[in-house]
């Protein structure tokens, strides 16, 4: 087994892919049986360091229909030039530039080790990184203060050329003109007109015969100076923006009692990706807004602002009771299309305590790429220091992130797509390996991610094609390739190429091989991205429904048993994780909305259609590590009967970080233990945890609160709510002895979903 | 006694005090020891490394609790940076199957005692297993908040200092670059004098002002600029209103072509390097 998960997490590190199967059925009809379809989790821009990209084009086959990239899989024929392409078959002759081509000269593209290799690639004018800060000046005075003074920070982080550009809104929108002469000049909207791009242009003066001034656009590829007067150099500029910064005073408009600030949310950002669309099409930009409260008027707008309307709550939306929820959305996704057609990201930091219309305004970031980042207030260390980490570089010192990028997948002739499902848009790319049935975002073999990081990954799902009675040769194996182009921070165009190959087998004579190649962890994340696609457009309990017919129907299809004898059930060591997993993605936030508003729902689910497989799976099932004076930490059950008293916990949830120490713990630290000579290995095992916790706060974006409780601590009730409520009230007794801490809840425990799980599969009725 | 390593500086405790761990440690074993012997050295050298080049300061701050529920610590862009450069390690990713599937009880984790020695509540209170040698630990940066700032000595450096090299600086500027940017500049170093002079500026942001200003006339452009990013993150609210010009005169005088720099070396020369002696 040890071997397969070497294989599994080889791959990973290599290529970024983690597929659910890695040997594949060799038949539809077996593939649909295998209930978990043929999928991936693709991390387009994973971290290579010791990948070097090399500094020509790639070689792509010569069929028009086919044009897949030259790869180690591919059939080279060293005498005669020419080489077969692995997905149709077709022999291409080198060009030029490879006759020196020999068993012993081979070029980087067909060695095995670089199966990802990336390209350098000249192609049109390289186009500086675009920041466009779009800000909120309805804040309370210390939140604007603080935001001020991030965004003054930020101009330190930018990459020196980079444009930077300026919006405030209010009642009004300002759109500020950022000039090195002193005076300061803005063009101010009204919040409440919707406006065409084109009038957005003009009005802007950003339409060619009305402002001759205006400089370069990309159709000009000779001419560097892509600025306008709205987007400027950040070295030419950073003095009077950060002058311009210090002196934006909060909305001057009265606010009445009894209202909310006129906030026009919808026409700002509708500015900003006019504004960017005009000037710089198809150019890496990232739109930035700061936002400290809902849309209040104007399209886009999410509630009134008289405060005695609440904004729409789940129960509003269930009732159809949320008045702006539909036409808001609307607005915003039209924005956002418009924003993903341009190559332009949205990233939103809201910062309130109450909603801010996230719901309404999620796909701006969703269709785009961009962040979502939700806080309290701009006056916190999570936002500053998420914030910060937007700018964050990787080990070569250049920025982790990347625009524009067009994700192409071509695969071999027993495979269809089936979809994607992650931060993109589709780009209708029609083709051979285009399936019909649809999973995630479907009917293309092409997706447009706006703006990707290292950590981007997204859920690609195939179908098998071949038929039975036509079966594969054995010991053939099928091949998928991913092609990503996209600027990269240094504003070079890259093209990554990562092809990958797993073993067909038949599925009645090699189940076992099929089964020990099963990845239990991305197929439950993959599992998880279907059902959080599904939750987006059907009822909450129709979704959890359909994960559990499919866990059922694996339980059955993989488990051993006897007909009608529960007790009988057993799982193989490679799906032994998958029913917990399923367990407590049924009970996680990104499937259930009790006690989330609409916003936090939103939000949560943003981040688990986009994190790669270790993030997503700490969001389904949090990790949980004991810390004891009887060994090193060690991972324990996130089950109840892991809470005792000499232990202290850490719980990582993705989005919290939960210390609790155990009751004799607290005591012992109430009584100072800690702070005597002769106890120190105590105040190391109260460090320890500390340490843990903070290696992960500073790598993790966003930032995740951070709660430090102890037993009876209210603030227990974080990992409480999160842990397997294996004992309860209801049967604290029959346990007989004290281990753990009962959950006050009439929730299903782990145990009881087992039970009838085993009872389901083992019963010959279903 | 503590060995000397050439590159700590004095207000880097967390660091020493980690050498001095270190260096005990050989003989130690233990329970810990998979996690301290295995990655923390690796992170530690770096760190040592990264403040020793740009002397951003290591520390981590509380983060603002009135403000944000549970917000989380806020770290210093020192740590912030080195964290970065580092590949994330998995770590803390294992899981325990439940062991309903193999039909086995519930298992308690492993190595606890069996509840015939039970750590009741209600008994008075024992104290914790004192025998137990574990390994140092290091100290952690949370901790050190308080050390870190009871050992900041007052900067030795006068504003003088600074600003001579700062303005040495300027004066080289002024022969190539616009004039109205130099006024830009000076301006906000003028501002940057009257906050220092009247004691708006903390100890910390004064010394590795004076360090940015000997880096810079050392020409070592990437080390003063790193040096103004970690002064505009951890302290940008002293810093924000000048630390721009001082960016600027970082990016302008970088430009300069190196004649422009050599004839005006005759300059104020920088003082003794006091900060790599004080202890």
């Amino acid at each position: 087994m040890a071997t397969y998960q070497e294989f599994i997490q080889q791959n990973e590190d290599r290529d970024g892919v983690r597929f659910s199967w890695n040997v594949w059925p060799s038949s539809r009809l077996e593939a649909t049986r295998m209930v978990v379809p043929l999928s991936c989790l693709f991390t387009p821009m994973k971290e290579r360091p010791d990948l070097p990209p090399v500094q020509y084009e790639p070689v792509l086959c010569s069929r028009p229909t086919c044009k897949a990239v030259l790869n180690p899989l591919c059939q080279v024929d060293y005498r005669a030039k020419l080489w077969a392409c692995n997905f149709c078959f077709q022999r291409n002759p080198f060009p030029p530039a490879y006759a020196g081509i020999s068993e012993g000269n081979q070029p980087a593209e067909l060695m095995p080790q670089f199966s990802t290799i990336e390209y350098i690639v000249q192609r049109g004018p390289q186009t500086p990184l675009i920041f466009l800060y779009v800000v909120d000046i309805c804040l309370e005075e210390e939140d604007l203060q603080a935001l001020k003074e991030s965004l003054q920070m930020s101009l330190s982080l930018l990459p020196p050329n980079a444009l930077v550009g300026l919006i405030t809104f209010g009642r009004m929108v300002q759109v500020h003109e950022l000039s090195c002469e002193g005076i300061s000049k803005s063009y101010v909207f009204r919040g409440t007109k919707d406006l065409s791009a084109k009038q957005i242009q003009e009005m802007l003066g950003l339409t060619k015969p009305a402002a001759p001034i205006q400089q370069g656009r990309p159709a000009q590829p000779q001419d560097h100076s892509f600025s306008s007067r709205f987007l400027q150099p950040v070295h030419k500029i950073d003095m009077n923006l950060t002058d311009l910064l210090s002196e934006l005073q909060r909305d001057p408009w009265p606010v009445p009692q009894g209202k909310r600030p006129l906030r026009s949310t919808g026409i700002a950002l509708s500015i900003a990706v006019g504004l960017l669309e005009g000037t710089l099409p198809n150019t890496g930009a990232r739109v930035m807004l700061f936002t400290g409260g809902p849309p209040t008027q104007g399209p886009g707008m999410v509630v009134g602002d008289e405060l005695k309307t609440p904004i729409r709550s789940w129960h509003d939306i269930e009732k159809d009771n949320a008045k702006h929820l539909k036409k808001a959305t609307k607005y915003y996704e039209a924005l956002a299309s418009r924003s993903a057609v341009n190559g332009h990201c949205i990233d939103i930091y809201a910062c309130a305590l109450d909603q801010t219309g996230l719901l309404e305004m999620k796909c701006c970031s969703n269709l785009t790429g961009g962040h979502i980042v939700m806080g309290d207030s701009f006056n916190t260390s999570l936002f500053k220091q998420t914030f910060q980490r937007v700018f964050s570089k990787d080990y070569n010192g250049e920025f982790r992130m990347a625009f524009g990028g067009e994700l192409e997948v071509k695969t071999s002739r027993e495979l269809k797509i089936s979809g994607a499902i992650g931060p993109c848009v589709s780009l209708n790319a029609k083709g051979p390996c285009v399936s019909e049935t649809e999973l995630g975002l479907g009917g293309t073999s092409q997706w447009k991610i706006c703006g990707i990081n290292q950590f981007t990954t997204l859920g690609m799902y195939f179908e098998v094609v071949n038929q039975h009675n036509a079966p594969v040769p054995q010991g053939s194996r099928g091949a998928i390739q991913f092609i990503t182009q996209y600027q990269h921070s240094s504003t070079q165009k890259r093209i990554r190429v990562t092809t990958v190959a797993r073993n067909w087998a038949d599925a009645q004579s090699q189940i076992q091989h099929i089964e020990a190649a099963f990845d239990q962890e991305a197929a439950a994340v993959l599992m998880a991205r279907l059902g959080v696609f599904r939750a987006e457009s059907e009822e909450g309990p129709d979704v959890l429904r359909w994960l559990d017919r499919q866990l059922i129907r694996l339980c059955q299809k993989f488990g051993q048993f006897h007909k009608d004898d529960p007790n009988s059930f057993r799982l193989s060591e490679s799906f032994s994780l998958y029913p917990q997993f399923m367990f407590h993605l049924r009970r996680s936030p990104f499937l259930q909305v009790f006690n989330n508003s609409p916003d936090e729902s939103s939000y949560y689910r943003h981040h688990f259609v986009r994190q790669d497989l270790t993030q997503s799976l700490i969001m389904i099932q949090p990790i949980l590590y004991s810390y004891s004076f009887y060994g090193p930490p060690e991972p324990v059950l996130l089950d109840s009967s892991s809470i005792l008293p000499d232990r202290i916990l850490l719980m990582d949830t993705f989005f919290q970080l939960v210390i609790y120490h155990g009751e004799t713990i607290a005591q012992w630290r109430k009584a100072g233990y800690q702070e005597m000579t002769e106890y120190e290995n105590f105040k190391q095992l109260l460090q320890a945890p500390l340490d843990d916790a903070q290696e992960i706060l500073q790598t993790r974006f966003p930032m995740p609160r951070y709660v430090d409780t102890e037993h009876g601590g209210s603030q227990a009730r974080f990992l409480l709510s999160k842990v397997n409520p294996s004992q309860t009230h209801n049967n604290l007794y029959a346990w007989g002895q004290e281990t753990g801490a009962p959950i006050l809840t009439d929730d299903v425990s782990l145990q009881v979903f087992m039970d009838h799980l085993k009872k389901l599969a083992v019963s010959s009725a279903s | 006694m503590v060995p000397r390593n050439p590159c700590i500086r004095v207000w880097f405790p967390k660091i020493l005090s980690f050498a001095r761990q270190k260096n005990g440690r050989s003989s130690e074993r233990t329970d810990y020891g998979i996690t301290c012997s295995k990655w923390r050295p690796r992170k530690w050298k770096l760190s040592c490394d990264l403040a020793g080049s740009t002397m951003a300061e290591s520390y981590v701050k509380p983060g603002n609790q009135e403000k944000g529920w549970n917000d989380p610590p806020q770290f210093s862009y020192g740590l912030q940076t080195q964290a970065q450069g580092v590949q994330k390690r998995n770590f803390l990713n294992k899981r325990v199957p439940p062991p309903q599937l193999d039909g086995s009880q519930v298992s308690l984790p492993s190595g606890a005692p069996l509840p015939a020695k039970p750590l009741s509540p209600t008994l008075p209170l024992a104290p914790p297993p004192s025998t137990v040698v574990l390994p140092a630990r290091r100290l952690s940066a949370v901790d050190c908040t308080a050390l870190s700032a009871s050992t900041h000595t007052e900067c030795e450096a006068t504003i003088e200092d600074v600003m001579g090299l700062l303005d040495w600086a300027l004066t080289a500027c002024r022969t190539t670059v616009k004039r109205q940017v130099c006024d830009e500049v000076s301006k906000r170093l003028t501002l940057f004098q009257e906050m220092w002079i009247s004691g708006k500026l903390s100890s910390p942001v004064k010394k590795r002002m004076y360090y940015l200003a000997e880096e810079l006339k050392k020409q070592n452009w990437d080390s003063a600029d790193e040096t103004h990013r970690s002064l505009i993150v951890d302290y940008v609210n002293e810093v924000s209103q000048w630390m721009v010009g001082v960016k600027r005169l970082i990016a302008e005088t970088r430009n300069l072509p190196t004649e422009v720099l050599n004839a005006e070396v005759e300059g104020p020369s920088p003082k003794e390097d006091t900060t790599q002696n004080t202890q």
